[in-house]
């Protein structure tokens, strides 16, 4: 009898701990089900689960604005989740400013980190200027999407100056053609896409920076400039105004059926052409992403003071609660998960899908050939410039925006748009103050 | 006089033209409101691909796949028993929280009424976004954050100060003189309500549940921030995971967007009209 209550005690304590030992993770993922990849991520949360019986996920998923507001009324709570996806701007300010997050340089340690590229890892890449979130990708917001086969059937060869582009006008408009497609009926493509390359290679970071600072304005004549320059794509046919009619969603369909022959986009829209998993099916087949497309930068812009630089911006990735005690089972669990979801493995998986090239080295991935020519296009072309979204406030960027697509319609000079950021600038500036 | 001009060609005609214009001028904008939900159905028998290449056209190889897909993703067999739980549960609570308090304002005079009458009305003014972050500190504090506890007394709180309104003005317009006599005749204030109030007061009640399964039903920003887990979340939340700007399954997309919009059609064609006269009621009285 006493050896029963001996073996029956020695289990309960066996239990005990093992039970201790098991942790929940809270865990707010940034998830969206009509993103090519969807099914691969899912199954990249069971797998950790099903490897790691000892953490228990507890997951809430959402994302664009709503989980910022969410994230929002957790920092406002301080009921921050364990593991939690941020942006390494203002879209999550709150995390940065008040150091919310713990420093991934001491927590995950230079040892691992030495795996990432260095802007991934650059503190001063991040609001905060501390490691507050790892970077997943370093994205680039000006890619040029030629149909080279198009080009070549007219007589062209892939475009590297200004010259080059006004020079396909009369041809590929008489066959109905559009040089350039950029749709822009949601305003901030042509920003993030082409306009945020254009001011760094008229104006350059330092010039915002200046602007910023108080010691330039928009209305100067670099600004100026690089407005002039969207007038200008626009005034030579170019880009067709008709573009501003033009939903974001409906640019890759039309640019795989040779409705133009250049298409500007992020390097994330590479996911739109490769093969669906779901119905097997590609909008422009492996063979001919392969033969007949390639990714070049955005040509060369007469007066252009820093040639060759493209918008870039560091994306987003995974922090880690600065509330969870150091040394703490939920730290150690927090880490396993982090150093899961950066592994090769999982980042190959999201390579594969075309949601970004890591920034983790060496990631091998059975790519298609357009998400496949990313990490080429990225060395060939290092040199890079803001985002202005990435920078300036909505309430200053919106004006910009609507200001473009003004110009792209014809109903706003450069000169009228370069005040009206300024004043919508002032205004902001002024507001911060208050 | 008028009856002299129809029957005259010239007035026959302008009153067919006047016909034509307005039977036009409707066409058009049932057009402009139908249009919408037909293109969003048709094109949720496409995949992906087809609806890149086609947008306007019919489904070349219709498919199933898409709700079957978006079913499963959206979580929506979790989803919709919720989304009943609450657009009833809240509808009911208001219904009969309104009524009540609308017969104290309408006919029970104190120094309080107005006051209290007011305090409740000016929550009309107040928006969801200036609320969110304090409702879900508040729930936090009280230890009720992600339950469906939560999420009722919201949804009821948030929707009382219109529905107050409207049965206070109302039940003004019923005879005092009819709870008077009964008051005479020995009846307390609850029976009275039950008695005289309630059955005269349908017409508004119909109006308050109306406005309140719609937007209840329809509701994302206070459910996001009160609740976390996907067991106790609705339609709203399962139907925004399908609708990013940067989305590429446009297929499943429709087809979410799709199964989260027919409950509501089937409520209007069942209901529309009890809908049209309860409106009417609510708006001619109210």
């Amino acid at each position: 009898m006493k050896r029963a209550v001996l073996c029956l005690m020695m289990a309960l304590a066996a239990f005990s701990l093992f039970a201790q030992e098991k942790v929940t993770l809270n865990v707010f993922n940034y998830q969206q089900a009509d993103q090519a990849g969807y099914q691969e991520d899912v199954a990249i949360w069971e797998k950790f689960q099903k490897d790691n019986p000892d953490i228990t996920l507890n997951m809430e998923v959402l994302f664009n604005e709503p989980y910022h507001q969410k994230l929002q009324a957790y920092a406002a709570a301080g009921t921050l989740p364990d593991v939690f996806y941020v942006w390494p701007g203002a879209r999550s300010a709150v995390i940065h400013e008040k150091k919310l997050a713990k420093d991934l340089a001491k927590l995950l340690g230079a040892d691992y980190l030495k795996d990432f590229t260095g802007a991934a890892t650059n503190p001063n890449n991040q609001l905060g200027r501390y490691l507050a979130m790892l970077p997943q990708s370093f994205t680039y917001t000006s890619v040029m999407y030629v149909n080279k086969k198009l080009l070549k059937d007219n007589g062209f060869a892939v475009p590297t100056t200004y010259a080059d582009l006004k020079k396909m006008v009369p041809k590929l408009k008489a066959k109905g053609i559009g040089v350039v497609m950029l749709p822009n009926k949601d305003e901030w493509p042509m920003q993030s896409c082409l306009f945020s390359t254009v001011v760094g290679r008229m104006a350059g970071d330092k010039f915002i920076d200046e602007v910023l600072a108080g010691k330039a304005k928009f209305t100067d004549k670099p600004f100026v400039d690089a407005l002039r320059v969207i007038d200008n794509l626009y005034k030579d046919g170019i880009i067709a105004r008709e573009e501003n009619q033009s939903g974001y969603g409906e640019g890759p369909g039309l640019f795989a059926q040779g409705k133009a022959a250049i298409y500007i986009d992020g390097d994330w829209r590479t996911g739109a052409y490769i093969t669906d998993k779901a119905s097997g099916k590609a909008l422009i087949s492996p063979a001919a992403q392969a033969s007949d497309f390639a990714l070049v930068p955005f040509v060369s812009i007469p007066g252009e003071k820093n040639p060759g630089v493209l918008s870039a911006v560091a994306g987003t990735g995974w922090a880690v609660n600065g509330a969870l005690p150091a040394g703490s089972a939920k730290e150690r669990a927090a880490v396993r998960l982090m150093k899961y979801l950066y592994s090769d493995e999982v980042q190959a998986i999201r390579y594969s899908t075309g949601a970004y090239v890591p920034t983790r080295k060496g990631v091998k991935a059975n790519v298609e050939p357009l998400p496949a020519s990313l990490p080429g296009f990225y060395a060939a072309n290092p040199k890079t410039c803001y985002v202005l979204d990435g920078v300036l406030d909505p309430a200053v960027y919106n004006v910009i925006n609507a200001g473009l697509k003004a110009i792209g319609l014809g109903t706003a000079t450069p000169a009228q748009v370069a005040a009206d950021t300024q004043k919508a600038f002032e205004a902001w500036k002024a507001a911060q103050k208050k | 006089m008028s009856e002299e001009i129809k029957t005259t060609p010239l007035g026959r005609l302008a009153a067919a033209l006047g016909r034509f214009f307005a039977y036009a001028a409707m066409g058009i904008f049932s057009l402009m409101t139908i249009y919408p939900i037909f293109w969003l159905v048709m094109n949720s028998f496409k995949t992906t691909r087809e609806f890149q290449v086609s947008q306007l056209g019919w489904p070349k190889e219709p498919t199933l796949k898409n709700y079957a897909q978006a079913w499963e993703m959206g979580e929506f067999g979790k989803l919709f028993p919720n989304s009943i739980i609450y657009t009833a549960g809240a509808t009911a609570g208001i219904i009969l929280l309104a009524l009540l308090a609308g017969f104290a304002f309408a006919k029970l005079k104190s120094r309080a009424t107005r006051p209290m009458y007011g305090s409740f009305v000016i929550g009309i003014l107040l928006t969801t976004n200036t609320l969110l972050i304090p409702l879900f500190l508040e729930m936090n504090l009280l230890g009720i954050y992600n339950t469906r506890f939560a999420v009722l007394l919201v949804y009821i709180g948030s929707g009382l100060p219109t529905a107050i309104y409207l049965c206070t003005e109302y039940i003004k317009s019923i005879p005092s003189a009819l709870v008077e006599s009964a008051r005479i005749d020995g009846a307390g204030f609850l029976r009275i309500f039950w008695k005289i109030i309630l059955p005269m007061a349908v017409p508004v009640a119909t109006t308050v549940a109306i406005l309140n399964i719609t937007s209840i039903w329809n509701e994302f920003a206070l459910i996001n921030i009160l609740v976390s887990k996907t067991e106790l979340k609705s339609l709203p939340l399962g139907m925004f995971k399908f609708s990013g700007s940067l989305s590429t399954d446009y297929g499943k997309q429709f087809a979410a967007l799709t199964i989260g919009m027919t409950p509501m059609l089937v409520f209007y064609v069942v209901f529309r009209k009890q809908i049209t006269k309860g409106v009417a009621a609510g708006a001619v009285k109210g």
